[in-house]
């Protein structure tokens, strides 16, 4: 009874869906008697002209998706802002809502100049907390791959993306000549680059396969790359869903690893895949049992069991951080 | 290309030398026409891939030794002892050498899937180290795997439930040893060898033992005996340890050796520290500039302040040759590099030999420089960083610069207050002292008890520090501590003076006044090859 | 006779107790000490003699009432005014036709010889028979009868207004109190004998045996005697002696003392001379164990806490130095059962064999053997009596020992 009567009391007046998709319908219709009504009000000659019919239209020059121009988002003030940016908002939101751990950038010492890093991908703040988390030098000079089709989709979120984060836009499903182009270009000019290999956020908690661009450039541009596993995120913001949640989360740096002799690709990702995993499992157990699962490889995949969904799920309860015993110290 | 160390022959228009003085500097002129100054060598480059280089040497070791990988299989028991927070001075920046070697031969060992591994810091009767400590040395990885479950341990030389003989060496010395490491299929020694007395079988047989054994050569016969102890084969501490090595071969553990060599980049390149490496006549403005600041700021701030930002110095020295394998073999090699590093050829002994005590010796990292550390840096590690003959000639001065504060840590160094105060009050002979009083200090249960549980260097530890100046004690006519606390200078039984032109003037009442005066610029460290 | 007379003068007492808190001995000056001329004392009884002071010591007692610190504990056992000065060596002049000199002792050609006086006026002195109990076993310094008999309270010379006191030319004593000097004896050692007593009957009361650690907290005159009758009559294990100046340290080490610190080093030097285990991460903020035996010769309250914190459970604090008021935390009294004791005087002492001497004979053989005349560092006329007295207030800083008064040249003594 008393349910009830509290939901009726919290409903609005309006109903606000009908609301959006009436006036999503709507705005075209209204967008296009705007420019017809400018059209009328403007001189001859002021007047963007009108198409002649039986003309074919040429294709419209498309300046978002991938052939957005990031250029712009790489120049000094742009840096200059997105380091603003990135310490006084993004870095104060990240540490509030993800509490990040980070371990292994004594991994990163003897690294010098250009690397990849390619990080397991949970959630939208992976870009943010790894913006924030990797080391300088890398950092300051540091571009990430975001799907074309997602970021760079409109003219709003296409210079959002370039300036906040430091985007460029590569396409999910294949290795375009022209994205591998630009990104070996920014590469051989020193720029590091951050990539999710897996192609998107997780859709239930568990890993994706490796897709091949980051080892692909590191190959092609015989730079490192630096594995990185990111744990918690999913908790905080998974896929599908809209408003975050506080909760800690663990970043675990590897060691950088250079293509060998005889990988192509494809062998180089599923190592770094393995890579990543090993990661995984020292940031769930410990380093020495971590290596010697990875040793005898052992160690337990990103991408979960082969079974139905909700053992999938069932299983991925394990996986929440085991609360370690805290060791007194001194033992006597 | 990095220049040698070099002997510098002061004349009018040299600049005044800089002399270390505990936390702080003094700059001083030293008498045109009969003194010299001994400049270290440059830092050696560093090795460029060290953690190859770790792996080169673990799977091609020196002497008689399968490679590390061919030692390890499922099922043994591996104990990886390490050197612990003495070693290196100061501190090195992170990651430490220890972590690189020891993550380099855990990641061996997981590949082999040893199972029942543990890490033991070989402190011998030095303080325990603490978490921080441990985790600074060891890296993350490796601290937060084995701390957790008890398998990082400090070695404990008061546990007799932890201890065990292994026999006696053909002069009767008792070879005890830590029961873990003893019993061990594999012990794997992992070393920083900053200067040539590190290494060798005195990791293992010194660092693992215990006072029953330890008393053997840490004694004033031994270290009289020793010239100097930094010189591995005239060194009578070292072919004691080398005894026991024989005993610990034939009924001890497997031993597999690990040594490094570090550079003498202790106080960087760049940033506020590098102008004390730099030779004073290549002082830039800006290098002045900073320096004076830098004196100026310290003297305006407290004591304990000064120690703190003193002590929070993380040097950028890195490793110069890693090598593995068999204790003698491998220790051989390090001597090269080491000396690589630190000797410079030194034509003749001289009179008066002077040298700035800096703020850290091996027993007072994270903690307070006594009085009795001063002495045992200056007359300990100081003059015995030489090979050949003493710089000084025998009956000659030693001038040491250094505050010398009465103050001690009581944490960290409890015996050494009550040695100060009720031992040296009464002799400062070391004789006397090793026999009246060694043994109530060595066997006291406070002190014990504080070794054990809490973070004190063992009770008869301050003893050692003052054998450890015995030969020093020995040769020297007079020893005179410039800018130190007067109380505390001769309650050590050395004559205190105000600024060196003073001391220089005390010395001349032994040597005479045209003595000849020689300055060790060190640190950074050097060793002098005397002829 | 010339004599320096502490007189009842609220007054002046109050300007004392003023100067003597600005600076030790200031209360010489205004307070109620006075030199003055004055009529030689009366014999009071037919077994009393004049002796004419040759050194007498100025005692810390001494001070106290010179400084108004004395505690008003005193007031009815003494009597005003009075001449101080109870540590003196002096000359019996026999009267005419006495036969008697002390046995075993040389005459002057002027029929005098010299005398130690044992200053404490018990029953006999005081005419009274029979003699109260402890008299009566030979602890003359316990005897019950301070106030009464036939000469005015006192609790000894130097405090009566009868007797007279060393610190002038001329007093009275009976002759139970005098004892003779061997002529090999100087002025100097004998003047040291009456402390020397004290230190012999604290050492001995304290019952200290040889398995024990011992403290004598303070090397002033009484620090430093004591730990010499430890020495010589009750040898302990240990003995750590609590010196602050240098001259002190190296007397203490002299006169038998195992190890000597500072003041600040007690607790530490304690714990390791016992091997025990202490509370604090490396200071000791508090041992668990301590000294067996405690000797105060301080007698402050900073002295009488330290005694508590450094002795052991069930072990024994004695009171040498006048402690007067203090204010300290019996806690540690109530929880490691402690016996706290006071060592005033003297009179008979129990040796370890069972044998029982007089405290003074004890005296004068440990200030020959341990040639405890050196301790006597400085001699004033009466007339610099100011300077005296503020030398020995200070005498730890100053580097002297004991200061006494030297009346041998004195022109009314010798007239």
């Amino acid at each position: 009874m008393s349910g009830r009567h509290g939901a009726e009391r919290n409903r609005l007046p309006v109903n606000g869906r009908a609301l959006a998709t009436t006036a999503k319908a709507v705005a075209p219709a209204m967008m296009a008697r705007a420019k017809q009504s400018v059209r009328a009000a403007l001189p001859d000659g002021l007047a963007p002209p009108t198409m002649p019919g039986g003309i074919e239209p040429p294709p419209s020059r498309r300046s978002v998706g991938i052939d957005y121009d990031t250029d712009w988002a790489r120049t000094y003030p742009a840096r200059l802002a997105r380091v603003v940016l990135l310490e006084g908002m993004v870095r104060p939101g990240v540490t509030a809502l993800a509490r990040p751990t980070v371990r292994g950038l004594d991994r990163l010492d003897d690294l010098d100049g250009p690397a990849i890093f390619a990080a397991n991908h949970h959630s939208h703040l992976d870009t943010p907390l790894l913006g924030t988390t990797i080391p300088d030098p890398w950092r300051h000079r540091l571009v990430i791959g975001a799907a074309a089709d997602y970021f760079f989709g409109n003219r709003l979120t296409a210079p959002l993306s370039a300036l906040v984060v430091g985007a460029i836009p590569i396409e999910r499903q294949k290795v375009s000549r022209r994205s591998a182009d630009e990104a070996a270009a920014l590469i051989d000019d020193g720029w590091s680059f951050l990539i999710f290999p897996e192609g998107g956020r997780s859709p239930d908690g568990w890993g994706q396969p490796f897709r091949g661009g980051a080892a692909y450039l590191s190959l092609r541009c015989e730079v490192p790359v630096v594995p990185i596993h990111i744990e918690g995120t999913g908790r905080i913001l998974r896929k599908g869903r809209s408003l975050p949640k506080p909760s800690p989360t663990t970043i675990t740096f590897g060691t950088p690893l250079h293509p060998r002799t005889d990988e192509d690709s494809r062998r180089f990702a599923s190592r770094l895949e393995r890579e990543v995993a090993a990661l995984a499992d020292e940031s769930r157990t410990d380093w020495y049992e971590a290596r010697r699962r990875a040793h005898a490889g052992a160690t337990p995949p990103l991408q979960g069991p082969e079974v139905g969904a909700w053992r999938r799920t069932w299983d991925l309860g394990d996986r929440s951080p085991r609360r370690k015993r805290r060791a007194r110290w001194p033992e006597l | 290309m990095p220049r040698p160390g070099f002997v510098l022959d002061v004349d009018r228009s040299t600049p005044p030398i800089l002399f270390h003085h505990g936390e702080g500097f003094r700059l001083e002129r030293l008498p045109a026409d009969r003194s010299r100054v001994i400049y270290p060598a440059e830092p050696l480059p560093a090795l460029r891939h060290p953690d190859e280089a770790i792996r080169q040497a673990l799977c091609n070791p020196v002497g008689d030794s399968p490679p590390l990988p061919e030692l390890l299989r499922a099922g043994m028991k591996l104990t990886i002892a390490f050197d612990d927070i003495s070693l290196p001075l100061p501190p090195m920046q992170r990651p430490d050498i220890r972590q690189r070697v020891i993550e380099a031969v855990l990641d061996m060992a997981a590949e082999a899937g040893v199972d029942d591994v543990e890490l033991i810091a070989a402190l011998a009767l030095h303080r325990r180290m603490t978490p921080s400590e441990l985790r600074h040395a060891l890296g993350d990885r490796v601290y937060d795997a084995f701390a957790p479950h008890g398998l990082l341990t400090n070695h404990d030389a008061e546990d007799p439930d932890n201890l065990v003989e292994l026999g006696t060496t053909d002069a009767g010395e008792v070879v005890e040893m830590n029961r873990r490491a003893a019993e061990s299929d594999l012990l794997v020694y992992v070393n920083i060898n900053l200067v040539s007395m590190d290494g060798g079988w005195k990791s293992t047989a010194t660092g693992l033992s215990s006072y029953r054994s330890l008393r053997h050569h840490h004694n004033v016969r031994t270290m009289e005996h020793s010239t100097s102890f930094m010189d591995r084969h005239r060194s009578e501490l070292h072919h004691s340890n080398w005894r026991m090595g024989e005993v610990i071969r034939s009924s001890g553990p497997r031993i597999f050796q690990i040594e490094t060599t570090m550079n003498n980049n202790v106080f960087g390149t760049e940033g506020p520290m590098a102008v004390l490496q730099k030779r004073e006549w290549e002082w830039t403005a800006r290098d002045r500039v900073s320096f004076t600041a830098m004196r100026k700021g310290l003297e305006q701030l407290s004591a304990a302040n000064r120690r703190r930002i003193f002590q929070n110095w993380k040097a950028p020295h890195a490793m110069t040759s890693v090598q593995a394998g068999e204790v003698e073999a491998v220790h051989e090699v390090t001597l090269e590099h080491t000396y690589a590093q630190h000797l410079v050829p030194v034509e003749g002994q001289t009179d008066i030999l002077t040298m700035g005590l800096p703020y850290i010796c091996p027993y007072n990292v994270n903690s307070i420089m006594n009085p009795i550390l001063v002495m045992c840096l200056g007359l300990g590690y100081f003059f015995n960083l030489y090979r050949g003959k003493p710089l000084v000639r025998k009956g000659g001065v030693l001038i040491m610069s250094h505050p010398t504060p009465w103050e001690f840590h009581p944490v960290h160094h409890p015996s050494y207050i009550d040695f100060f105060e009720q031992v040296l009050a009464e002799t400062t002979d070391r004789h006397e002292i090793e026999q009246r009083f060694e043994k109530s200090f060595a066997e006291d249960e406070w002190y014990r008890h504080l070794y054990r549980t809490s973070y004190a260097y063992h009770g008869v530890h301050p003893f050692y520090m003052w054998y450890w100046g015995s030969h020093a004690l020995a040769h020297l006519g007079r020893i005179i501590v410039v800018g130190g606390d007067v109380r505390a200078v001769r309650r050590l039984g050395f004559q205190p003076a105000s600024t060196l032109t003073d001391a220089l003037e005390m010395a001349s009442d032994v040597v005479g006044r045209d003595a000849t005066v020689t300055h060790v610029h060190n640190p950074p460290i050097l060793m002098a090859d005397v002829t | 006779m010339k004599a320096l007379r502490f007189e009842r003068s609220p007054a002046r007492f109050a300007a004392a107790m003023v100067a003597g808190r600005l600076a030790g001995g200031g209360g010489a000056t205004v307070g109620p000490l006075r030199l003055r001329d004055i009529d030689d004392v009366e014999l009071p009884g037919p077994d009393w003699v004049h002796i004419k002071p040759r050194l007498a010591g100025i005692c810390g007692s001494d001070l106290a009432t010179v400084d108004g610190k004395a505690s008003r504990y005193f007031e009815p056992i003494v009597s005003f005014p009075f001449v101080p000065g109870h540590e003196v060596v002096a000359d019996l002049i026999e009267p005419a036709g006495s036969s008697g000199t002390a046995p075993g002792s040389t005459g002057k050609p002027d029929g005098s010889h010299r005398v130690v006086l044992e200053p404490v006026l018990g029953c006999v002195a005081r005419g009274i028979d029979p003699v109260c109990p402890a008299c009566a076993r030979g602890d003359l310094g316990n005897c019950e009868r301070i106030a009464f008999g036939s000469i005015p309270p006192g609790l000894q010379s130097g405090y009566c207004c009868a007797t007279g006191g060393g610190w002038s030319t001329a007093m009275v004593a009976h002759r139970s109190q005098l004892h003779p000097v061997d002529p090999a004896m100087s002025d100097e050692a004998a003047v040291m004998v009456e402390p020397t007593a004290c230190a012999v009957h604290a050492a001995l009361s304290s019952e200290i045996t040889d398995s024990d650690t011992v403290v004598v907290l303070g090397a002033g005159t009484l620090g430093l005697l004591a730990t010499a009758a430890i020495r010589r009559f009750t040898p302990p294990k240990t003995l750590v002696v609590v010196a602050k100046h240098d001259h002190q340290r190296r007397l203490a080490r002299q006169l038998g003392a195992d190890t000597v610190v500072a003041p600040g080093e007690i607790r530490r030097a304690v714990r390791r001379a016992t091997g025990s285990l202490a509370i604090g991460d490396g200071d000791v903020v508090r041992l668990c164990g301590g000294a067996d035996v405690v000797l105060d010769c301080v007698g402050s309250s900073a002295s009488v806490a330290d005694s508590l914190d450094v002795i052991r459970p069930r072990g024994r604090v004695t009171l040498v130095g006048m402690a007067g008021h203090t204010s300290l935390d019996l806690t540690p009294l109530w929880q490691r059962e402690l016996r706290l004791q006071g060592a005033y005087a003297y009179g008979t002492e129990t040796l370890a064999d069972g044998t029982r001497r007089r405290t003074f004979d004890l005296a004068f053989e440990l200030v020959a053997a341990a040639q405890l005349d050196e301790l006597v560092s400085a001699t004033y006329p009466l007339r610099r009596y100011a300077e005296a007295i503020a030398h020995a207030a200070d005498a730890g800083r100053r580097g002297a020992v004991k200061v006494a008064f030297d009346l041998r040249q004195e022109k009314e003594r010798n007239r």
